[in-house]
């Protein structure tokens, strides 16, 4: 914004650093006192006056997280799960988001709402006869299961994700390669996805984040030790064992480390993608 | 022999026609422009002799083999794009090299082939470079690069100078000039720029609505232009037009406008075909440089002046001629000044006349 | 890789051209329905898996269907569920908390991700790196993000109450979350929290968009900065905003998620949401049916909203 004169401008420099300040802090405290708590001993934590800062550190609740519960197993279920999620996700809606970027044809418009409207299908309504749909053909608490049913509910966002980085490499790309001798796959291959990688990757980040947070699917759908994910897991001990909050800390603190570098890794890139659609529609 | 066919070629997307029955024959070496304004379909006739879009009816021939059904790859044609094409995730050398590496030929036989072409355009010092880190005009010889080191039988250009600054474009125009002379391959080139089609083409085919207005080379183009669509668009400035209505006037055929103001302008003593045209309405088509200024009784007509814009070489005076504008491109350091009143004869021979109702060339 | 086999098999003899998977994936590529084969994988995927069970979901609801009552048996029941509905107290309830919840904390997330979204696009020194952070809650995980709040506002030593205490805005520190006067507004300052950052990123993408010229024309036709935020800022990003608003009710009408893990819809029922309430009708009671019918009645009321809402953008933009 243009101001004319320079105190009001001063004035406005101000605001704003106080404005981003305030908010930051209200953002990041939870996050700060989260991890303090997590480092500080259950009496410190229990005690009459508050300890902002703490006197002593331990690492004990992380110990205990990790070899007193079955944590390590749910975090690992969570990494297979996610990791399969990414790449059904990587196979079946790059094609899609493909065919959406570079051709044009009867039906395309309608198709490509088709895959937008399923995000506004209630997780509830569809929650219910997935549990029947995936007891009936023995994929419920699986794995397998839980990860297509991410893959298709998180589709329609890894597609027009990825169809705003298609779209960004020009078209003359594909003739070209033809021309020079490649199949539609082959220019597809060879030429548009390298060109597309950090789409791909921020994409694949986005989709990997929101699988690996994902919590009211895996209640559902999940019921032993063998397919159960940490967010369920971490949920249910709360329940269960009245889990210390120095222990609980520690766990959602090791629990979103792998989200905090993925963000940072590709932090830009994925903030592009996300925003490109919305903007342009 | 022909090394390029095109046969009643129709193009329709649903009920719109982009292409209405295009014919053409292209000589070995010729260096065909195709010339039109932005959507006339010149690139989409570029695309369908490329085989990137399929005709809706029609056939094309490159050499005598029927191509309709054949793919891009197997066309034996090279294409230059606007934007260059040129793949960024590769170094120059593999770009360049990328369509016979496709085919398959061997490595040392490639890279001979590429180093040939690089120093061809001046870019072998850059093989190792990827295109993000060329100008535009260095990335404009590595497209051509990549073209010419396949050796194909046709050339096909769409538009690769419109990307590119006055100055390089005019140096890259003398380059593809030069290459085609030593080259001798036939090439299509698709542009919006007359002056590119003037300069580089042996023929134009200027387009409009999806239709040939005309197909001839560049001079008949320029001085005998079939419509009045391809009178105005070729030549800068345009040519001047005139409404009017033709009579006889002694030894001389005039022109007595329309118009707020009626005047006479007396056209010059051209070919017979003017006799038997009098009491006929005509547009009146005259190049600005075909105009120079005189005095007295020798003036074929007279206007008040109304802007002088001197351009260095010469001088451009727009003058109201009975209620209608007139440019005319006379001699430079001329001292004429707004409001003034001035002379100009027509050069003999210079003259189209147009018939007012379809647009198309009388005489 | 794959088009480097099929270049090699291009020159060999024609049997291993039929043979080798990726030539043949190449030639299908060039078939005229390649476009749509390109979408095949996915569409089965969402067919199976999404569009199935929601229509599934949607018979369900007229349906008998308790998974810890089989003797009912799975029997068509009409519009017993929907009937039910209209009496069951908590239902109204949660419709009315559904409308409570969704209204404020949109509101709030809007207001503070406009604020953070223009207070970032001056682009001052060292702001970019608060950006950043203040993205960071909408990628952290509900269960985390509930549980933190829940450690920072707990009764006996959450350290909102302390710091409150000590400003001395409060007596006595306080239970949020079992005081079902305060349990709603706390969940929803909880959502903010985690919701504001997708306003934000998406404003702050609509704020680049809007051309500088506009602004110094205004400032030199002498509009000041709140005047120019009415006249230009909001009317440019109106597309941006319907689009924001819209993705953010639906996905707080749908996911129970936060709620779940923060209150479970208590104290009483001053926290149940229809959402929720779907999820627990299914999840602990197992009665399928009336937790589909739920879900359908959620559904229609989402889509008659978004109906309307679109409508009604559209219409203020002529």
């Amino acid at each position: 914004m243009i101001t004319t004169s320079r105190r009001a401008r001063l004035g406005w420099n101000i605001a704003t650093y106080a404005v981003l300040i305030t908010l930051t802090i209200f953002c990041i405290f939870p996050l700060v006192w989260t991890l303090l708590t997590s480092l500080k001993y259950e009496a410190d934590i229990v005690t009459q006056t508050m300890q902002y800062i703490p006197k002593r550190i331990t690492f004990d609740n992380y110990v205990a997280i990790w070899t007193q519960s079955g944590f390590p197993t749910l975090v690992f279920n969570s990494f297979v799960v996610t990791a399969t999620t990414v790449v059904l996700c990587l196979i079946t809606g790059t094609l899609a988001a493909y065919s959406f970027s570079r051709f044009h044809y009867p039906g395309r418009g309608v198709l490509m709402l088709g895959y937008l409207v399923i995000r506004m299908f209630p997780a509830v309504l569809m929650i219910i006869p997935l549990f029947i749909l995936m007891r009936g053909v023995g994929l419920l608490d699986s794995r397998f299961g839980l990860a297509l049913a991410y893959t298709s509910f998180l589709l329609p966002l890894f597609v027009w994700m990825l169809k705003g980085f298609f779209d960004a490499a020009p078209k003359e790309l594909e003739s070209a390669a033809r021309i020079d001798g490649c199949t539609r796959l082959g220019a597809m291959v060879r030429i548009v996805l390298p060109l597309a990688r950090n789409g791909l990757v921020a994409t694949s980040v986005f989709v990997a984040i929101a699988a690996w947070n994902e919590f009211l699917f895996a209640l559902m759908l999940t019921t032993s030790q063998g397919s159960r994910t940490w967010p369920v897991g971490l949920q249910l001990m709360v329940g269960e064992f009245q889990l210390p909050w120095g222990v609980l800390a520690a766990g959602g603190i090791i629990s979103i480390i792998p989200v905090m570098i993925l963000f940072a890794i590709v932090q830009r890139t994925m903030v592009h993608g996300i925003t490109a659609g919305a903007v342009k529609g | 022999m022909s090394t390029l066919t095109l046969n009643g070629v129709r193009k329709s997307f649903g009920a719109m026609d982009v292409l209405q029955s295009i014919d053409l024959q292209l000589e070995d070496g010729e260096f065909l422009v195709l010339l039109g304004p932005s959507g006339c379909g010149k690139s989409t006739l570029l695309n369908i002799v490329a085989g990137l879009e399929t005709p809706t009816s029609g056939d094309i021939f490159i050499g005598d083999k029927r191509v309709n059904d054949v793919h891009p790859k197997n066309r034996n044609i090279a294409m230059v794009f606007q934007s260059y094409a040129l793949y960024p995730t590769m170094p120059v050398e593999r770009n360049i090299g990328f369509g016979l590496e496709m085919r398959g030929v061997e490595a040392d036989t490639r890279k001979r082939a590429v180093d040939g072409a690089a120093r061809m355009l001046q870019v072998d010092h850059l093989l190792d470079r990827k295109p993000g880190q060329l100008s535009g005009g260095q990335r404009q010889r590595v497209a051509m690069g990549r073209a010419i080191v396949r050796e194909p039988e046709l050339f096909l250009f769409d538009e690769p100078l419109s990307n590119l600054d006055a100055k390089l474009r005019a140096e890259m125009r003398t380059e593809i000039k030069r290459l085609h002379n030593r080259l001798g391959t036939t090439v299509v080139y698709v542009t919006h720029d007359q002056i590119e089609a003037m300069t580089l083409g042996t023929r134009i085919a200027v387009m409009k609505g999806g239709v040939i207005q005309q197909l001839a080379d560049p001079m008949t183009t320029y001085e005998k232009p079939a419509n009045m669509f391809v009178a105005g668009f070729i030549g800068s400035p345009s040519m001047n037009f005139v409404n009017g209505t033709l009579a006889r006037d002694g030894d001389h055929v005039v022109l007595q406008t329309e118009g707020r103001e009626p005047t006479t302008i007396r056209l010059p003593r051209v070919a017979a075909n003017l006799d038997g045209l009098d009491g006929r309405q005509v547009v009146l088509g005259v190049r600005p440089e075909s105009f120079s200024a005189a005095t007295g009784d020798t003036a074929d007509l007279v206007g008040t002046i109304d802007v002088v814009e001197p351009t260095g070489p010469d001088t451009l005076v727009v003058l109201a001629v009975g209620g209608q504008t007139i440019t005319a491109r006379l001699g430079p350091k001329l001292t004429v000044s707004t409001g003034e009143t001035l002379g100009l004869t027509i050069h003999p021979d210079s003259i189209s006349l147009f018939d007012p109702k379809s647009g198309g060339r009388i005489g | 890789m794959a088009e480097r086999m099929s270049a090699l098999s291009e020159q060999s003899p024609s049997i291993w051209r039929r043979l080798d998977p990726a030539a043949a994936l190449g030639r299908l590529s060039e078939s005229r329905y390649w476009m749509y084969l390109l979408l095949v994988p996915s569409a089965i995927l969402i067919l199976a898996v999404v569009l199935y069970p929601t229509v599934y979901g949607f018979q369900l609801s007229f349906r008998q269907m308790r998974l810890n009552r089989p003797d009912l048996g799975t029997g068509f029941v009409g519009f017993k569920h929907y009937i039910y509905m209209w009496s069951d107290k908590v239902f109204w309830l949660s419709l009315r908390n559904t409308a409570v919840w969704v209204t404020f904390a949109v509101v709030i997330e809007f207001a503070l991700g406009l604020v953070a979204a223009l207070a970032l696009n001056r682009n001052l020194p060292g702001t970019k790196i608060m950006g950043v952070l203040i993205l960071l809650p909408f990628f952290l995980p509900n269960v985390v993000a509930g549980h933190m709040w829940a450690l920072l506002l707990d009764p006996r030593l959450g350290v909102v109450n302390d710091i409150l205490v000590r400003l001395g805005f409060l007596e006595t520190y306080k239970a949020w979350f079992a005081d079902p006067s305060t349990a709603l507004g706390a969940a929803i300052l909880v959502e903010a929290w985690h919701g504001f950052p997708f306003f934000a990123l998406l404003l702050l993408a609509g704020l680049k968009g809007v051309p500088d010229d506009l602004y110094k024309a205004a400032s030199v036709d002498g509009a000041g900065p709140i005047r120019q935020l009415r006249l230009i800022t909001l009317p440019m990003l109106r597309s941006v905003i319907a689009a924001a608003v819209i993705l953010r009710v639906i996905g707080l009408v749908n996911s129970p998620d936060l709620l779940l893990i923060l209150t479970g819809g208590g104290p009483g029922q001053s926290t149940q949401v229809l959402s929720l309430y779907a999820f627990q009708k299914a999840y602990k009671d197992f009665n399928f049916g009336y937790a589909g019918a739920l879900s359908v009645v959620m559904f229609v009321l989402l889509m008659v909203f978004a109906w309307a809402y679109v409508r009604v953008s559209k219409v203020n933009q002529d």
